[in-house]
């Protein structure tokens, strides 16, 4: 039994969400029930919105590598979710009972793997998703820097990255 | 006493404290009451003009106050509000 399902059709729209946001990061969630996805939320990225490099979670050695660069350079190695979409994401999740199962986001210029960034603020979350009644979500990546796009799902616990178990159908 | 989780990016603001106790009537009072304790903090979690930054949300008892009353969504004695930073990453 594999950790999580996802349909092939909504791993086709995480990858043209990636290639319509490139040379910029996407973002997203998917939720489903019992590993089985069966819904994708397109969350808008927000890090090129001023303040966003110092007051999100990234610690000070990244927001310090945010600050120099301009806020749409910003967008090509970072992202930061709108949490007003995200609510409304949450929402619209338990209306449907549904719950979160997969966080995603794109490497327009990286391979399809956390970087220490990504791996840092999933380890942060770890305490937050049970106090905001979600459960602990797996971690998808699309890389676009080759020409045929490639995807890898991973858990992060502890600060460590194990490889998510995905069927595609 | 209103309990507040404070997320790991603004601890270096409370002295490192993952939770602290606040007397408080309402959201707008908790912020203003934190940023007499925790000078700073309160330019967080808003902007220019008083309103809840879209890098972050703050859940009373599990409800984003976006879906309650926003700043002005009271609370009362033994509500847990939790500050919840965005989701990121790189």
């Amino acid at each position: 039994m594999a950790d999580l399902v996802i349909p092939q059709h909504i791993l086709d729209d995480i990858i043209d969400h990636a290639k319509q946001l490139a040379p910029y990061e996407c973002c997203g969630l998917l939720a489903g029930t019992d590993g089985i996805v069966s819904r994708l939320y397109r969350i808008k990225n927000i890090v090129a919105m001023e303040g966003a490099q110092n007051l999100s979670s990234f610690d000070s050695a990244k927001s310090a590598h945010l600050e120099r660069l301009s806020p749409t350079e910003r967008a090509e190695i970072a992202f930061v979710m709108d949490m007003q979409d995200f609510s409304t994401a949450k929402k619209d999740m338990r209306n449907n009972g549904l719950d979160l199962q997969v966080v995603y986001h794109s490497h327009p210029h990286d391979p399809a793997r956390p970087s220490v960034t990504d791996i840092k603020i999933a380890t942060d979350y770890e305490e937050i998703w049970p106090k905001i009644n979600l459960p602990l979500p797996a971690y998808l990546l699309v890389s676009l820097m080759n020409p045929e796009p490639d995807v890898k799902t991973y858990w992060i616990k502890s600060g460590r990255v194990t490889p998510a178990d995905v069927l595609i159908r | 006493m209103i309990k507040v989780r404070i997320p790991t990016p603004l601890r270096p603001l409370t002295k490192n404290q993952g939770e602290v106790d606040v007397a408080a009537g309402s959201i707008t009072d908790l912020v203003n009451t934190l940023e007499a304790s925790y000078p700073g903090i309160k330019a967080r979690l808003c902007d220019d003009n008083g309103e809840l930054r879209r890098f972050v949300n703050i859940y009373v008892n599990e409800e984003d106050i976006r879906f309650l009353k926003g700043k002005d969504t009271a609370l009362k004695t033994g509500d847990e509000v939790s500050i919840v930073p965005a989701i990121a990453g790189g």
